[in-house]
């Protein structure tokens, strides 16, 4: 899907806006602080129905405002699309051409987008937890209904751990036919959850081993590993051996939950031993892989939004990331400019209270 | 923190007891209350108390009841031998409509739920196992909702409740919207679903 125009109402620093987006590169220019993540933000939710910076829907609505307005216009083959996400405290309110969505999850697969962003570095240097998100939003950028799989396990995570802490200190019996029952839809669900895991990071491999040689410009030996967070056994078993833990500690101790990506680099653990540099050019990787095996898998590329991130890299690097790129609708951020090879479509410029299109390039 | 007079409080506290009514709202209600004529605010409090000296819940089956048996334990023409077990009295309201169903039926009232403190004890489950082995039963059909606490409370039950009785344990077809409750399914989905039933074991 091709996005042509976006309105925010409320959004964040907007009461309002209206913006048009050009076919191929959109540049949105201004100084630190006036909103340009705020917009790309806006645009990502529009795919995925989260903010890319994690933050929940209240910091999303303007100060003072109840509710906040994203709504945008574009066209998917051939036929023109009204996407309208009204945001207000506790729910998200989807429509598609005027039509209401039973539930928000049927927009996902409507529009996709890959982020980049500085803090991308995280998914290398931070927890697990980066990680596995990384995977998860693949698994539902290619399959939307993968989402209900992975809402639905990350529920039953919860609903376990209530239970471990609700537990009596001299556990009874019927704390006990209770977990079972938490437990097998734990140990179904979860083993679902690791086989679309296992299965997306084999099919990306390749695309991360590729995107790291061309971003460096150099072969190297880049390794993603699925680590689990029990042993050999099945899911079923590890909870049963684990269980009196479980109760001591009251928190679900192993589950794709906990599980982790171990990345490794020329043979080395990339989170503690690689440089920042190396460090950088891998998150990278791992996000323009991910874009390539979407534009592969779909045969639509994913909107791209770069978020200020080119200034992060040396000029190399930064004109290898935008040769490496696929054709497709890009939007990028930049306070200090563009790098002089790349010619945006549409200038989308900060004129001191609000982003003005360049009237002619 | 008192700035109303202690009447107002006391309401707002209750109404800030009721699900879904948070300390805005109540204090919302309160104060529209308090600007309405006597008669009116009289007839609400009335039909608050009529409803309790009224209606209460079956003593079977747990559905919606004025005086001891709900309307559908009453009547003499539904078939005793199958018992439809669901979540809350407006499943059966649900499932009527689709006419697919002539048993009896049993109501939790509520599903698992441990973020919310509820788990067997707090539902109608054993009250169900004693009916089971009291009446002559041959069939449960488990209609509660097909989301996560929903699915988690049937299997509970067929495992835990059901194992030890002679009796052919049954859920809904799948093809009903996942993740909702079954109030939202149409009553051709819901009535196909019930039809299309299948053992649990
Ligand atoms: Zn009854």
């Amino acid at each position: 899907m091709r996005l042509s125009k976006i309105w925010l109402n409320d959004f964040r620093s907007y009461d309002e806006l209206e913006l048009s987006l050009g076919d191929g590169l959109t540049a949105v220019l201004g100084p630190n602080g006036v909103g340009k993540t705020n917009l790309m933000e806006a645009i990502g939710l529009l795919a995925t129905l989260k903010s890319f910076r994690g933050a929940p829907t209240e910091s999303m609505i303007r100060r003072g405002a109840d509710r906040a307005i994203v709504r945008a216009e574009g066209e998917r083959d051939g036929r023109e699309v009204l996407i309208e996400l009204e945001l207000a405290k506790g729910r998200t309110r989807v429509q598609v051409n005027r039509q209401k969505l039973a539930r928000s999850r049927d927009l996902l697969g409507a529009l996709r987008v890959t982020v980049f962003a500085p803090d991308d570095l995280s998914l290398v240097k931070d927890g697990p937890s980066v990680r596995r998100e990384y995977l998860d939003d693949l698994i539902v950028a290619l399959d939307p209904r993968a989402d209900q799989l992975l809402s639905d396990f990350e529920r039953v995570v919860r609903q376990r751990n209530a239970l471990l802490k609700a537990a009596p200190q001299r556990v009874d019996e019927m704390t006990r036919s209770t977990l079972d029952v938490w437990d097998m839809q734990f140990a179904s669900l979860g083993e679902r959850v690791l086989e679309a895991r296992y299965a997306v990071l084999t099919e990306l491999m390749p695309l991360v081993v590729d995107s790291y040689e061309r971003l460096s410009a150099s072969a190297a030996v880049v390794v993603a590993t699925y680590r689990p967070s029990w042993g050999d056994q099945s899911l079923a078993a590890a909870l049963e051996d684990v269980r009196e833990t479980d109760f001591r500690r009251r928190v679900s101790t192993l589950g794709p939950h906990r599980d982790d990506v171990v990345l490794g680099l020329n043979g080395l653990a990339s989170r503690t031993e690689a440089s920042q540099g190396e460090q950088r050019t891998l998150a990278l990787g791992l996000r323009l892989a991910g874009h390539r095996l979407i534009a592969d898998r779909i045969g639509d590329p994913p909107l791209l939004l770069l978020d200020d991130v080119l200034s992060e890299l040396d000029p190399d690097r930064a004109t290898a990331l935008l040769a490496t790129l696929p054709p497709g609708q890009t939007v990028i951020s930049s306070a200090s400019g563009l790098p002089p090879a790349t010619v945006p479509e549409q200038i989308l410029r900060y004129d001191g209270s609000t982003f003005q299109q360049d009237a002619a390039i | 923190m008192s700035a109303y007079a202690k009447p107002v409080e006391i309401l707002i506290d209750e109404l800030g007891r009721l699900p879904g009514i948070g300390p805005k709202s109540a204090q919302r209600i309160a104060f529209h209350l308090l600007k309405v004529d006597r008669v009116d605010a009289q007839r609400l409090a009335d039909a608050i108390t009529v409803m309790k000296d009224t209606v209460s819940f079956c003593d079977r089956c747990f559905n919606i009841a004025e005086g001891a048996n709900c309307e559908i334990c009453i009547d003499p023409k539904r078939d005793d031998s199958v018992i439809c077990v669901v979540e809350e009295p407006k499943d059966i309201a649900a499932i009527e409509k689709t006419g697919a169903f002539r048993g009896r039926y049993h109501v939790l009232q509520g599903a698992i739920n441990m973020l919310e403190g509820i788990g067997p004890e707090q539902l109608k489950i054993k009250e169900l196992a004693l009916r089971i082995a009291a009446e002559d039963i041959s069939e449960v059909i488990l209609c509660t909702n097909p989301n996560i606490e929903g699915e988690t409370t049937a299997a509970f039950i067929a495992t835990k409740i059901l194992a030890p009785f002679q009796i052919n344990v049954t859920r809904l077809a799948s093809g009903l919207p996942v993740g909702g409750d079954l109030e939202y399914a149409d009553e051709l989905t819901l009535g196909r679903a019930l039809e299309g039933r299948q053992a649990v074991r």
